[in-house]
């Protein structure tokens, strides 16, 4: 499964990156493809392609504020959480979005 | 190369192990008079004052043990991160019913346009301490070597 997303955190400097990684880690231990784009205090980095989210099954948005550019997303399947409950639960996380693309099928 | 760099960016001298604290507001203390020993800050109140800020906002604790707080404020000259080894768990509201023998605080500048070489490690560190390993041999670390040697994981 390919699985592609955004987070952001309200200060932008830690919250954000641990998200990115815990998601990429219990995405790829499930052998998914996974890219997580990080809007925070340096900018937005890890950016998205459109090829990208045209080949992503589902789109992830670990998000605690306003991101720029989620209209990228439209058409989309789209499942937004806190950073929280994606630092708390990731694998959980990654099995509900298998979840929702596998009852979307 | 970009662990090399990890390393050069942790400072030995914000790294405080073996710490004998109760509270959380002990610990934040202490590392904030070590920001401003160190010429990261110029107030340790306004400092202080910043990571209760964030603190409001959500919790600081990101389970298994660890804490990361974080200010945001005028008055820090140099972005920074201190690693504080607790001797004890203490309480801290986290992810998790962990409280925190671990505590992670960055500082941040207003104005870090600057700085982003250095926000961007600051990231690099931030996954870090989404890993696992990482976390594992933090916890069980006894010296300021230990600590370093935990971010090359």
């Amino acid at each position: 499964m390919k699985i592609v997303g955004i987070s952001a955190c309200t200060v932008g400097i830690a919250h954000t990156y641990l998200a990115q990684q815990k998601i990429e880690d219990a995405a790829k231990k499930v052998g998914d493809e996974v890219k997580i784009e990080t809007q925070g205090t340096i900018g937005t980095e890890n950016k998205l392609t459109k090829e990208e989210i045209q080949e992503a099954d589902i789109i992830i948005l670990a998000v605690d504020v306003k991101i720029s550019g989620e209209e990228r997303f439209k058409g989309k399947k789209v499942v937004k959480v806190s950073t929280e409950t994606a630092i708390k639960s990731p694998n959980k996380l990654v099995e509900k979005l298998h979840e929702i693309v596998e009852k979307e099928n | 190369m970009q662990e090399k760099s990890l390393e050069n960016f942790l400072d030995k001298k914000t790294i405080i192990v073996d710490l004998k604290v109760n509270t959380k507001e002990e610990v934040i203390k202490v590392i904030a008079e070590r920001f401003y020993e160190e010429g990261y800050i110029d107030s340790i109140k306004e400092f202080i004052g910043a990571v209760y800020e964030r603190e409001k906002e959500g919790v600081t604790g990101i389970g298994n043990h660890v804490a990361i707080p974080h200010g945001k404020s005028n008055t820090v000259k140099r972005n920074g991160v201190a690693i504080a080894i607790l001797d004890h768990e203490i309480e801290w509201d986290s992810l998790d019913d962990t409280g925190a023998k671990v505590v992670v605080l960055f500082d941040i500048g207003e104005n870090s346009e600057g700085a982003k070489e250095h926000l961007k490690m600051l990231s690099v560190f931030a996954r870090k301490l989404g890993k696992k390993e990482v976390i594992d041999y933090l916890l069980k670390a006894k010296s300021i070597d230990d600590v370093i040697n935990a971010f090359k994981k």
